[in-house]
């Protein structure tokens, strides 16, 4: 099957410093890809340069068959690539139901409606009215999955899903993403957990001081002797 | 209780509208300065109050609409309320020959700009003394008018005040709110900030534009120091964040306030009031950031819709 996102040689410096340096990678439809590295290891910055919120120095972004690497963000999600931030970005003064109805371009009914049914989803719906600041961390988390959910993307980008949320939330939110890719999505994830890692994705792309160290099968990685020391040294 | 707040406005409308028939010349006038404040203050709430952007040079509408105004009335001989309307116009021009290179700066890069663009402003008006008169200022043909301003004036702090409603309401209202609540994320999310910053920006413009202009044309005379005083952009800033930035009704309680507090303090001590006015300021900023409003929403959970 072709790639739904392809990676092509991108590099993208910070000053001297090439937070990510000539990185390829290739998405096959509908599975779900993990993205893991050491602290600093780019994965970020790759995600950045994916959703256009950094600009790439060089290299090519394909999406759908569409060059997308000088796309503005609100491009590329409209293409159909959501992501949610490794720091929580739900919008504070705005209610949880607020902060999905912004996202969509449907009439407001419809939008209503589908922001209902993804609180339901995750159990919100009790806290629709509430500003999403006044919210605890974990919920805010999951407002902020269900806001890329509004527009049904084919592609989800999510930055560390599963820090500061407790087992019980995380076992959800792991089952709404197998649920994704059940539905044809394709999902790239960068987590830290390993075990969330291991058992969540299908494939998984290791990032070591910007470059690609190792692709292949959670178990394949796992044993790989170059991934074992860029974390834990040699 | 929304019945009750619907009475109430319905009745003070008609109060206001009814004044002119008895109220002495500097009534009329003193209200029509009123009317000027609630759509200037209400105007930078559209864009600043929503979108976090704050305008430090939006007397530059105020300014372009009086010149524009007033050249068509003192050298073309329109009438003024065409030559009014055509000072909101030109008023949004200018937003967008300024919104489309500055909405691209962030937060204080965007607020410095807007500062220069009036103080540029000024002195573009100065130089070209043959259409604007220059620093001797522009008069006007003689004209008693003041009724007739008074219920222009009227009109549109009315409009601006329902357009910012109509704004708050909608979900072009809240997309502009993300952008003040977090930008990247606003973008990220698929909203083209900077197109919703330009629509806000333009809004914005139009109704110090026809203030302007009115404004002009009751003075009889304009001058560049006149029409382009940053203290206007102060003035309206402060009774937007007195009321309650980003709220429907906050700007109008602000420039109601503060306005009334000027004129009864300012006859009496003109020094002491400019220093009472800083207290205000201050007092605002560090105890109510969000203004009355903003406090009271909090407080009591009130709509935004307030």
């Amino acid at each position: 099957m072709p790639p739904i996102l392809e990676v092509r040689g991108v590099v993208k410096r910070f000053g001297g410093v090439a937070a990510v340096n000539g990185v390829s990678l290739g998405l096959e439809p509908g599975r779900i890809y993990g993205l893991i590295g050491p602290n600093g290891s780019g994965k970020t910055t790759l995600f950045n340069c994916i959703t256009g919120v950094d600009q790439c120095d060089e290299g090519e972004i394909w999406f759908k068959g569409r060059r997308v690497e000088r796309l503005k963000p609100h491009q590329i999600f409209h293409l159909g690539l959501g992501r949610t931030f490794q720091v929580i970005r739900v919008f504070p003064e705005l209610t949880a139901l607020e902060n999905l109805l912004v996202v969509t371009t449907t009439d407001y009914a419809a939008a209503g409606r589908r922001a209902q049914e993804l609180l339901a989803l995750v159990k919100l719906e009790r806290l629709a009215g509430e500003f999403a600041g006044n919210l605890s961390y974990g919920q805010q988390k999951l407002v902020e999955f269900i806001r890329v959910l509004m527009t049904d993307p084919e592609m989800i980008l999510l930055d560390e899903p599963a820090a500061g949320v407790n087992r019980t939330l995380l076992n959800e939110l792991l089952d709404a993403v197998r649920g994704l890719r059940d539905r044809g999505k394709t999902v790239l994830l960068v987590e830290h957990d390993m075990k969330v890692v291991m058992g969540l994705c299908e494939t998984v792309f290791v990032l070591d001081h910007g470059e690609k160290l190792a692709e292949g099968a959670p178990g394949v990685i796992q044993a790989d002797e170059r991934v074992i020391e860029a974390y834990f040294g040699r | 209780m929304k019945r009750a707040f619907l009475l109430g406005l319905a009745a003070v409308l008609v109060a206001l509208a009814l004044y002119p028939m008895q109220a002495t010349g500097y009534g009329v006038r003193t209200m029509l300065q009123l009317f000027m404040w609630i759509a200037l203050a209400q105007s930078w709430n559209l864009i600043s109050g929503l979108t976090g952007y704050v305008s430090f040079g939006h007397v530059a509408f105020f300014g372009m609409g009086a010149y524009s105004a007033g050249i068509l009335i003192g050298k073309l001989g329109w009438a003024w309320p065409a030559a009014c309307l055509a000072g909101g116009v030109m008023a949004m021009v200018l937003a967008l020959v300024i919104g489309w290179p500055c909405l691209r700066l962030k937060g204080p890069y965007f607020a410095i700009a807007m500062l220069g663009l009036n103080e540029v402003l000024r002195v573009i008006v100065s130089y070209y003394e043959g259409l604007t008169g220059g620093g001797n200022g522009l008069s006007l043909p003689t004209l008693h008018a003041s009724v007739p301003i008074y219920y222009a004036m009227g009109l549109v702090a009315i409009a601006v005040t329902a357009l910012t409603y109509l704004v708050i309401t909608s979900r072009f209202g809240l997309r502009l709110m993300t952008i003040r609540e977090d930008e990247v994320a606003a973008e990220a999310m698929g909203i083209d900030t900077f197109r919703h910053k330009l629509y806000a920006f333009l809004l914005s413009a139009v109704g110090p534009g026809i203030v302007g202009g009115l404004a002009a044309r009751d003075q009889g005379y304009i001058e560049p120091l006149s029409v382009f005083p940053l203290i206007t952009t102060i003035t309206m800033i402060v009774m937007a964040l007195f009321g309650g930035k980003g709220t429907i009704w906050g700007p109008v309680l602000g420039a109601v306030v503060l306005f009334t507090f000027q004129e009864l303090v300012w006859a009496r001590f003109i020094y002491l009031h400019q220093l009472l006015f800083g207290a205000i300021i201050v007092a605002v900023v560090l105890m109510m950031p969000r203004g009355i409003l903003g406090v009271l929403q909090q407080k009591y959970n009130l709509p935004r819709t307030i």
